[in-house]
């Protein structure tokens, strides 16, 4: 039922998609040259089973070529391209993730280029100098359990967030990016400043937060089990796709909520370089966009407006810190330190 | 089953192709002559391949603790400061020599009490022991440390009753705490504890417990002042085996330890190596060596209680039947225990992994729940890309096993005959004993990442590494069972002029095959399921069955990672039953002495 549900969308999707995809085509060159290398290996920070499932389908049905992918985080997936490079053995082809790509930048192992769609896309939405554009946005919030939060009764500031009630019942993911606790401290640290924010963390640090060691969307999962009751910086999206489906789960407008980009990249010694570019161009065009919309992800291409559109802060009202990758790479240093010292 | 009637041919024929030699030919003057040095080219080689495999890693791992990765890439000791300074360093170490200890101590009493019932009581249900067991060890860690966290954690059906019971929002346990990992690390060993045990138990002559029993002592005095006495040493034996493990252990810390906030030096080592981008690779060397260090000091401990368990020799050339104690009245408690037992490391767990994977999320058992219920995980595994994983755990774990078992097939004839060079290889065999395996997946990285062999990102850099950490265990399994054979039996196959190669293939390796087969199913199932030593290891092209599970964990995909878990774990449990009659009915018993 699920299944012929999501497929009703996927059509809807690639129907809606259609004025768009028959004006462009990606190069039939490149296409050849992409179905002669047969596979593409992309590294990626999104959900498996939420969007990287769907998307590999689809292009697989239109081109023919396999998608090979494995799942980390943003970090964990730099050494690993890293140390792979650095021994010369590239093993991926594109990747993607909030901050991934800064220090690969640094090492020369990106390829500077931009699909031909990432032309409709707005200026921040691209790095200026050609090596990143964005495929989706995303917006970390914290997220309650709400058979065990009656709805009404959950925080809604940073401040409430230390009441009593909440010690030994929040959780977050120990991932040194946007989604982990490190984030949560990145947006803390901007908001209030160093001094206030530090004051704030230390007084937060009493409260026992559990640390997992896994992506948001798990420690999401363990607020819907009713492991815990809140969830911090979980991805918003994420808890709609899970009530939709039925799970007792909200998301919470706490000011000023986490933006950031994923951001895709090729690498510049990419084993499938083609296929590693029509699958970029794939995932950038209307057509891909539209799937990350029908998954319930925030597609970043401006013509392609989210499924719930509320998840966005204009359209939802609710504030939001925006971190670009470079300030997310450049900030964790930080972040990751007063998080190893406060809260492990 | 190889007769002696079949061994006097061997023997007679084995001197025969000898002699059929067309004497006068210069090759055969040459082959003569090779033969002549058969053992000693054979032991060359063993050394030359060994020492190739097993001191790299080492050297690797040395040097990357020693090259100051920060700065210009001079030596220094900067990496050692580092780690040395920290207050983490000393409080990591603390913990996972206090988790190893309490889940050493309660795999033992577990393992202990369930072994002596079976082995040494009428007590019914005995079967049960040894289902859990089999199907224990098949079936990956992470995904028992899954179902555990799911039965004991804050939502889990326990800590609910409690709740209804009491009408607080408390916990009656709290399962992230050091309590919490000692008991899911102790009920992840105490299958393995029972099986050792058990050997122990079943080859010991019950002659000094049946005097005590006949002198009038009751069951608690005999228990207390013979049975444990006598089996001290090799329980002391054991639980510094299951100590080690424990220190090297991946699982439970990263799902138990973490959200509790409580580090142990191989989270700490894999944050090094993960956390930070570029990684950390000197700091995660220094701590890597560091740790090795005290892994050496623990297993020169190991080594001398183990010398120790000799004095205490209760397996004799006597032939004796052990008359089980009539426990009475008692024996229903017993049963009770195998039945406790039962339900809670093997019923529990995949009760509760089966109703997981009926869910699209993780949702307390209720009937509201029961709405929910759906095939879609299966249905996903199955149209999944799967059935690669598989393949490729499969050919891992028989690539590791057979060359394991081969190259420790002669190394342990080398070592057991004292052959030239023997010693040697015995050591080399055995070194790798002290690398923990998420250390040996960073050394082995290191060396390809920087050796022109293009393995880095195949199945072939897996392999290379399980077969380093294996070789200790293919060594235990063969040097027992040659131990058991008399040499007699090659002297006469040599009087008859059969050389060294030709001894081993008619001779030792018909009458071995049972405990090399024993040997080899056992590497293969713990290459199965083994975490730790291949997560750093695997790339896309590249994953096995445990690093899918992980990775389907830490993304978020726990519903489908119960499903796939499940499967994968019944393939499994049918190989393990297979070992366990094959260990069984190998004379050499040799899990015993693993």
């Amino acid at each position: 039922m699920e299944r012929l549900r999501w497929r009703l969308r996927f059509i809807m999707a690639a129907v809606l998609s259609l004025p768009a995809g028959s004006a462009r085509a990606a190069d039939a060159a490149l296409v050849a040259a992409a179905k002669n290398e047969g596979e593409v290996v992309w590294y990626t920070t999104q959900i498996i089973s939420q969007l990287v499932r769907p998307v590999s389908a689809a292009f697989e049905k239109k081109y023919g070529i396999k998608v090979r992918s494995i799942r980390a985080n943003s970090t964990e997936l730099s050494v690993k391209i890293i140390n792979e490079s650095r021994a010369g053995k590239p093993q991926s082809d594109v990747f993607d993730g909030t901050s991934t790509v800064v220090p690969l930048k640094k090492e020369g192992y990106v390829l500077r280029w931009l699909p031909d769609p990432a032309n409709a896309y707005p200026a921040q939405y691209k790095d200026p100098e050609g090596y990143w554009v964005a495929n989706n946005l995303f917006f970390l919030t914290p997220g309650f359990n709400t058979s065990l939060v009656p709805k009404g009764t959950e925080p809604r500031s940073y401040q409430a967030l230390l009441a009593p009630k909440w010690r030994g019942k929040m959780a977050w993911s120990t991932t040194p990016s946007s989604s982990g606790g490190p984030g949560f401290i990145g947006t803390v640290l901007t908001e209030m400043g160093n001094e206030k924010g530090m004051a704030y963390l230390r007084v937060l640090s009493q409260q026992q937060i559990a640390n997992i060691g896994s992506a948001a969307r798990e420690v999401l999962d363990q607020v819907i089990a009713g492991e815990y009751v809140l969830g911090l910086q979980i991805f918003n999206h994420h808890a709609v796709i899970s009530a939709k489906k039925g799970a007792p789960v909200d998301w919470i407008k706490m000011e000023p909520a986490t933006g950031t980009l994923s951001v895709i990249s090729v690498h510049s010694a990419a084993p499938h370089p083609h296929a590693a570019k029509l699958l970029v161009d794939f995932i950038i065009s209307p057509e891909g966009q539209h799937i990350f919309r029908a998954a319930e992800y925030l597609p970043a291409d401006p013509a392609v407006p989210a499924l719930t559109p509320s998840l966005k802060p204009d359209e939802g009202s609710f504030r939001t810190h925006f971190f670009t990758p470079e300030q997310t790479d450049h900030g964790m240093v930080t972040w990751k330190k007063v998080y190893d010292d406060l809260f492990r | 089953m190889t007769t002696s009637a079949d061994l006097a041919h061997d023997i007679r024929s084995a001197g025969e192709n000898r002699t059929a030699l067309p004497a006068d030919s210069v090759v055969a003057a040459l082959w003569a002559r090779l033969s002549a040095y058969q053992t000693l080219v054979l032991a060359m080689l063993l050394i030359v391949v060994l020492a190739a495999l097993v001191l790299p890693p080492f050297l690797f791992l040395l040097k990357a603790s020693i090259v100051d990765s920060h700065g210009s890439g001079e030596w220094s000791l900067a990496n050692f400061e580092a780690v040395l300074e920290s207050r983490r360093f000393l409080v990591s170490s603390a913990n996972s020599l206090a988790f190893a200890a309490g889940s050493a101590v309660l795999a033992l009493i577990i393992g202990w009490m369930t072994a002596w019932i079976v082995e040494r009581t009428n007590t019914p249900l005995k079967p049960l022991a040894y289902l859990t067991a089999i199907i224990s060890l098949g079936t990956p860690y992470i995904l028992y440390v899954t179902a555990w966290l799911l039965v004991f954690g804050k939502a889990g059906p326990i800590n609910q009753l409690y709740r209804a019971l009491t009408g607080t929002s408390d916990v009656l346990i709290d399962i992230y705490s050091m309590p919490g990992m000692i008991m899911v690390e102790g009920f992840l060993w105490s299958p393995l504890a029972f099986l050792l045990v058990g050997a122990t138990l079943r080859n010991a002559n019950p002659e000094l417990e049946e005097a005590a029993r006949v002198s009038g002592a009751g069951l608690g005095a005999t228990i207390r002042r013979v049975t444990l006495r006598l089996s001290l040493p090799s329980i002391l034996a054991l639980s510094m085996l299951v100590f080690i493990r424990a220190i090297e252990a991946f699982e439970v810390p990263a799902l138990v330890g973490l959200p509790g906030r409580i580090s142990v030096l191989t989270t700490d080592i894999y944050g090094n190596m993960v956390a930070k981008a570029p990684p950390d690779i000197g700091g995660a060397s220094a701590l890597s060596v560091l740790m090795l260090a005290l892994v050496l000091v623990l297993l020169a401990l190991y080594g001398r209680l183990s010398r120790h368990a000799e004095r205490f020799a209760t397996v004799t050339g006597k032939g004796f039947r052990p008359r089980p104690f009539e426990l009475g009245r008692l024996r229903y408690a017993a049963a009770a225990v195998l039945v406790a037992n039962f339900v809670l490391l093997l019923v529990v767990p995949i009760a509760m992994l089966t109703w997981v994977s009926l869910l699209p999320f993780y949702q307390p058992i209720g009937p509201a729940a029961l709405k929910l219920v759906t095939l879609d995980n299966y249905r996903t595994v199955f149209s999944a890309d799967h059935f690669e994983l598989i393949a490729n755990t499969l050919l891992v774990a028989v690539a590791t096993a057979t060359i394991a078992v081969a190259l420790t097939f002669a190394a342990a004839w080398l070592a057991v005959r004292r052959a030239p060079g023997g010693w040697a290889v015995e050591r080399l065999a055995t070194i790798p004993l002290v690398f923990p395996g998420l250390i040996l997946g960073i050394a082995v990285m290191q060396l390809f990442l920087h050796l022109p062999i293009p393995l880095y990102g195949t199945l072939g850099i897996l392999i290379w590494a399980f077969v380093i950490n294996y070789l200790p265990y293919g060594m235990r399994y063969s040097a027992a069972g040659m131990l058991q054979i008399h040499r007699e039996l090659e002297e006469s196959a040599e009087m008859c002029g059969a050389s060294a190669f030709t001894r081993l293939r008619r001779i030792v390796a018909p009458l071995l095959a049972p405990a090399l087969l024993a040997g080899w199913l056992f590497i293969f199932l713990m290459a199965a399921r083994v975490l730790s030593l291949a997560i750093l290891l695997a790339g896309p092209r590249s994953q096995t069955m445990a690093v899918a599970l992980f990775d389907l964990w830490t993304n978020g995909q726990g519903t489908e990672l119960a499903a796939l878990g499940l499967i994968w774990s019944m393939l499994m449990a049918m190989i393990a039953a297979v070992f366990y009659a094959v260990a069984r009915r190998s004379a050499a018993s040799a899990l015993a002495r693993t």
